[in-house]
């Protein structure tokens, strides 16, 4: 049974033009224990929806359509303060800037001991002592007296390794984590992904991860769904996405990077921009820049064509491959 | 006639380039001590090649780049660029210099001025070196450099905000080209771009090398434009130079620990291969206090006991070379 099931979710904005969705009828489900990753470039929706499960889509943002259930409860239906216990308690959330959601005038070890009295009746004692071990669990050195220090004294892995601390101190059954890595070093990132991988394995909480970066993606994903322009592409596990990519524009972008070519070998590009979401083609939101793009694609969006029982694909193109041979 | 010895004298040449910034304390802004932000790096690059400054934030990898075109004045060093010392130069023949010299930003937003036009911003740099002889033929000229990075020359009256960012970095290059460099210096020129547009400039910048001969000093922390793009590679640490190489040898055969810990670092693409090992320990030192002896001991995994008393130098290895004593050469 899933953890977490998104169905037709569609959150808007409004512009010059009226509200215009920039999530476009998302559907994905996460099960116990499992690492989705939602990847995507700018604009595609990944870090909206993210927000909107967890329903804090900054205003004027709206969410107008779906179903986010987890728990057997439909998180869009729940009242505020109840939306605000499933919050930090079931469902915690990471940032790419830890900068921001660190209140900077607070001792950073006063403000993971609040989020624990937040959720739970226990003494200050009993929650400075849990927030050191959770201190020395995501591998803050010399955690005593960190507990003790100011944001602004901590470099930009360890200030993550306090939100990952803050977000598993109620040990949720899912940690969405928007770009955890993107503001870092490489070799921090290396730290911080396998500090993720090892809390997974230990909490069992399911994460949801949002980030541009496939290589990310490779190293901590169980399973893939690929956004372009406010809908799901392509989803499948790791291997089916990276390693057998059925969209043109999951094809596209695989082929487009430097790790995977060789020097002298022309990139592929994908030609033009992500359209704005005013601009966005009423069929499939990709046929502006798809090298297979046919009769329907403008106008009809695509539904979905199931390739495995954990690999689909929404694509006119990939449909009509399938009708067309003999299987 | 001088292509001949054009091509036996490199391009650029920095030699033991040290710029050290001030740390000032008191009313009296008394100097305690130095940033030691670039701390004797060298560095040659040969006509029409790719050389390539890997590094994390804070290495100096940036303040090199800027203290070779003297935007920030070094310390100490030599600057050579075909054959003559910038650092010496007075400023009017500085800026004659500079002129061969062109730098692309990371972030085109903040580096293209918002109130003027992709005209203007094209041109500024034509009218300052006196290039084209009226309003007209430099018009002409952004056209024609606009044409060449692949923008719309019809676009030439817009402002930077009417640009996708991928398009906001081409005018950044045609900015660039406008004057008819032979070096440019990219800095993270790539690094804010999606996947996709990243794939676009590097195109593009590939086919502005083979077609104009371009040299470029790619300053970048992405290992996978590295391996792409460049000939060879620096990496810096801590404000040196800790493994200079060929970019295949440096890719793979690693020999300092940091240049290995770096590319364990990074993540695979290949669903077959999880792959990435956090070799390298702990946080980057502050700059203001290095390490003793080997600046990468205190996060180094091969470390022993000479590291943290005695700096290692630059040893050379045929053709590469590594500030490592585990690559010491008797």
């Amino acid at each position: 049974m899933a953890l977490l099931e998104v169905r037709e979710l569609t959150t808007s904005f409004p512009s010059e033009r009226g509200r215009v969705p920039v999530v476009d009828g998302v559907s994905f489900e996460i099960r116990a224990g499992e690492v989705l990753a939602l990847v995507g470039e700018s604009g595609s929706g990944k870090s909206v929806s993210a927000f909107s499960v967890m329903r804090l889509v900054p205003k004027p943002g709206h969410v107008d359509r779906g179903k986010v259930v987890f728990g057997g409860r439909d998180l869009l239906t729940l009242s505020v303060p109840e939306m605000r216990a499933v919050r930090g308690h079931s469902i915690s959330m990471i940032f790419q800037e830890p900068m921001t959601c660190l209140n900077p005038v607070l001792r950073v070890g006063d403000q993971v001991v609040e989020a624990i009295q937040l959720h739970e009746p226990v003494s200050r004692a009993a929650a400075r002592a849990r927030t050191l071990e959770l201190f020395k669990k995501v591998g803050i050195p010399d955690p005593q007296e960190r507990l003790d220090a100011y944001p602004h004294q901590l470099s930009g892995g360890l200030k993550q390794r306090v939100m990952i601390a803050m977000a598993l101190s109620a040990q949720p059954k899912l940690l969405i984590a928007d770009e955890p890595t993107t503001a870092l070093d490489v070799t921090i990132q290396a730290q911080i992904l396998e500090l993720l991988r090892e809390l997974q394995r230990d909490f069992g909480s399911a994460i949801l991860l949002i980030t541009h970066d496939l290589g990310v993606v490779n190293e901590l994903a169980d399973r893939i769904a690929v956004m372009y322009a406010g809908a799901i592409a392509e989803q499948g596990t790791r291997e089916e996405v990276l390693g057998a990519p059925s969209h043109p524009y999951t094809q596209g972008l695989l082929r487009a990077m430097p790790a995977l070519v060789k020097r002298g070998e022309r990139l592929n590009e994908i030609p033009g921009v992500v359209p704005r979401p005013s601009d966005w083609p009423k069929g499939c939101h990709f046929c502006t820049r798809c090298p297979r793009a046919f009769e329907p694609c403008p106008d009809i969006t695509p539904s979905e064509t199931v390739l495995s029982p954990t690999h689909s694909v929404y694509c006119h193109a990939v449909a009509r491959d399938l009708k067309g041979s003999p299987s | 006639m001088t292509s001949e010895r054009e091509s036996s004298v490199p391009l650029l040449e920095v030699e033991d380039l040290r710029v050290w910034f001030p740390i000032k304390r008191g009313i009296l802004r008394k100097t305690i001590g130095y940033v030691r932000a670039v701390d004797g790096v060298a560095l040659t690059i040969s006509a029409g090649k790719t050389l390539a400054l890997v590094g994390e934030s804070g290495c100096g990898k940036t303040t090199v780049g800027r203290a070779i075109l003297r935007l920030l004045e070094p310390t100490e060093g030599v600057v050579r660029f075909q054959g003559q010392n910038l650092l010496e130069l007075d400023p009017p023949r500085l800026r004659a210099a500079r002129r061969n010299i062109q730098m692309v930003f990371q972030d085109p937003m903040t580096s293209l001025d918002p109130r003027m036009r992709v005209r203007d911003i094209v041109a500024e740099g034509m009218e300052s070196f006196g290039i084209g002889a009226n309003d007209s033929e430099r018009t002409e000229r952004v056209a024609a450099v606009l044409r060449r990075v692949k923008l719309d020359p019809e676009h030439l009256w817009r402002f930077p905000h009417e640009f996708s960012g991928g398009q906001r970095q081409r005018i950044g290059i045609a900015r660039a080209l406008a004057v008819e460099p032979k070096l440019l210096i990219c800095d993270e020129a790539v690094s804010a771009l999606d996947v996709s547009i990243q794939a676009q400039i590097l195109n593009l910048l590939g086919d502005l090398q083979s077609e104009l001969g371009l040299s470029y000093l790619f300053i970048t922390h992405d290992l996978s434009v590295v391996r792409y793009l460049a000939e060879s590679v620096s990496v810096m640490y801590l404000g040196q130079i800790v493994e200079h190489a060929a970019t295949e040898a440096l890719f793979s055969d690693p020999q300092h620990p940091y240049t290995q810990g770096l590319l364990a670092a990074v993540p695979s693409i290949d669903p077959a291969h999880r792959s990435i090992r956090a070799g390298v320990l702990g946080d980057v030192p502050s700059p203001a206090h290095p390490p003793s002896g080997c600046r990468f001991h205190t996060r180094c995994p091969k470390v022993f006991d000479r590291c943290p008393r005695e700096a290692p130098p630059l040893f050379e290895l045929g053709g590469r070379s590594s500030r490592c004593f585990l690559n010491e050469t008797t």
